[in-house]
């Protein structure tokens, strides 16, 4: 797909996120919005190897959205790789329907479970390994979010997959520098994210989390970063296209009133 | 002087039992968060692509566990129990329990087994918050056999199993007939009319001790190993129970939640009104210097303690 044509999967996928929020009221939307371009870079960028109406592919890259707040953010997706009928997402978080708050395994397409934050890197770490066992060529994406990066069992997993040299395995931070109370680097300072990656052994790169131009490059660098997994960090903004929530840490669980629906709709290019 | 051999550990025991199997199947996969064995320098040695050092990290071990369950590999972590239960305990939760993968998580040392080491190495809870987990089955090998036996089940029926191994090696229990009875989920070691004593693990012994000692003094008690608290065998415990006057469960685990509790759950879901002496850990633990026999006597969970409890309510029949 060409930048220009990621670019309008971007809008997409945030005008199906916002109208699946505005259903029941549920979900966290600036999480989500964050992580929009490395979702659609992933998927759509010819990163990641799925194949369309197969989830069960054993050769298929794995894809872990470990921030379980923006687990929402890979619902349309799968929809859109025919992994489930597009009607569930008009059912999100409704009783019967499949997709929830958060992801879980039952849902096509989903590795694991998320909600409890630092699980990802080490399941994903499972995944490499296995991979790497079994000679199977397919490389695991976990998406971490920088709040998350507090949990020391992220730590954990990566020395692990550092030592073990899972160079099939690619962290992207995403680095919006909120969490729920406020800025990260004023609540508990995370400081230099790239720095503290490769100091446990990764190849670490910085990128604007919403460009194209630089996300496609670092994450192409999989399977070329001599024998290291790669962390890269997404430089974003929490909320990302509603110019009211943007970088506004109480946004995290709140929903928009009619009018700043109003406001959302037109600032995300949705007919009103 | 006493020549005879010692029993063996149970953690080689185990251990040797799923090295003779991975040789032969390349998905088994052994991770250790830096607690070691004899057998585990062979495995390691001759298996050296499916042995996993997590490093002392607890936590990253059972989401990688998770990871590999996922692509299919039959996962067995070992560590030592407090830092294999509580310590990664919603790891557990989250991405084992959820999933119901089928991992083994083998503990060693439960209840006081670090004797030496005192409280940070205890897991008076461990059976507590193991056997609340969803979907678990929670094992408590008795001797030599009974490890060998529950190791084997968990090579040839993978399934999300907690296995409670004692640090220390125990004198047997069982002479060949634990195998007829896994099944059951208890063992009804010795029969008896007036007082039921259930037990598992290291104070098996002891109970049979007791069991001795009451019946000098008259008192035929019975001893029941009950080495699988969940999923519990209900039906058969209730008629078992049913056929004594009453009960004595005594544990190296906290009275709440443990396995005492347990039986205490079965009478009252079964409808059985016996009277239940527990003996188990009570709040109020004090860091001791001492052997487990010492700590025993402390927490009052002892021989003596058994038979005089065994004592007390058979008075009353």
């Amino acid at each position: 797909m060409a930048l220009n044509d990621l670019e309008a999967k971007a809008s997409w996928l945030r005008q199906e996120l916002f109208k699946m929020a505005m259903r029941q009221k549920k979900g966290h939307i600036p999480s989500s919005f964050s992580c929009t371009e490395i979702l659609i870079a992933l998927y759509y960028g010819g990163v990641a190897k799925i194949t369309r109406g197969q989830p069960e592919d054993p050769n298929r890259d794995r894809v872990i959205v470990s921030k379980g707040h923006a687990a929402m953010s890979q619902y349309p997706i799968l929809a859109d790789y025919d992994f489930f009928p597009k009607e569930e997402l008009e059912r999100f978080t409704q009783k019967d329907g499949l997709l929830g708050m958060y992801a879980d395994f039952r849902i096509p397409g989903i590795e694991g479970i998320s909600g409890s934050l630092g699980h990802g890197i080490g399941m994903g770490a499972g995944f490499a390994m296995a991979a790497r066992q079994d000679n199977n060529p397919y490389n695991t994406f976990v998406i971490v979010g920088d709040g998350e990066c507090y949990e020391g069992s992220i730590w954990e997993s990566a020395m692990f997959a550092a030592h073990r040299k899972l160079d099939n395995l690619v962290v992207i931070v995403d680095r919006n520098e909120l969490c729920i109370m406020g800025k990260t680097e004023e609540l508990l300072e995370l400081g230099d994210l790239e720095d503290k990656w490769r100091s446990f052994g990764w190849y670490s790169c910085n990128v604007d989390g919403h460009s194209f131009d630089e996300l496609m490059p670092a994450l192409n660098l999989v399977g070329k970063t001599d024998r290291k997994p790669l962390a890269i960090i997404a430089n974003t903004v929490k909320g990302k296209g509603v110019s009211f929530m943007e970088g506004r840490a109480e946004w995290h669980n709140r929903m928009p009133s009619d009018k700043q629906i109003i406001e959302a709709l037109i600032e995300l290019g949705i007919e009103v | 002087m006493n020549n005879k051999k010692p029993p063996p550990l149970m953690r080689d025991v185990v251990i040797n039992r799923i090295f003779e199997a991975a040789k032969n199947d390349k998905d088994i996969l052994f991770i250790s968060a830096d607690l070691g064995a004899a057998a585990l320098d062979n495995f390691r040695d001759k298996l050296p692509d499916q042995f996993i050092h997590a490093g002392i990290s607890e936590q990253n071990m059972v989401d990688l566990a998770s990871g590999l369950a996922l692509s299919g590999k039959k996962v067995f972590l070992y560590a030592m129990a407090p830092f294999l239960t509580a310590r990664c305990y919603e790891q557990i939760k989250c991405v084992i329990a959820s999933m119901n993968l089928p991992i083994t998580l083998i503990a060693v040392g439960v209840g006081l087994g670090y004797d030496h080491a005192t409280l940070t190495h205890f897991t008076p809870e461990d059976i507590a918050c193991m056997r609340a987990l969803n979907g678990i089955e929670v094992l408590t090998p008795g001797d030599a056999e009974a490890a060998e036996e529950v190791a084997n089940v968990a090579i040839m029926d993978p399934d999300f199993r907690y296995i409670r191994l004692d640090r220390q090696g125990l004198e047997p229990v069982y002479n060949g007939g634990f195998k007829s009875i896994f099944d059951q989920g208890f063992g009804h070691i010795v029969e008896g009319k007036n007082i039921a004593i259930f037990t598992c693990g290291v104070l098996l012994r002891k109970a049979l001790l007791a069991r001795e000692i009451l019946a000098e003094k008259g008192v035929d008690a019975g001893v029941i190993d009950l080495f699988r608290v969940k999923p519990i065998n209900g039906r058969a415990l209730a008629s078992v129970l049913s056929g004594y006057n009453a009960a004595v469960t005594v544990e190296e685990q906290s009275l709440e939640g443990g396995m005492g509790s347990a039986v205490l759950e079965v009478a009252a879901d079964q409808n059985i009104l016996k009277p239940v002496r527990r003996l188990g850990m009570r709040d109020g633990y004090v860091v001791v210097n001492g052997d487990r026999d010492s700590l025993h006597e402390l927490y009052e969970i002892d021989t003596l303690h058994i038979v005089n409890a065994a004592l007390e309510l058979a008075e009353r029949f």
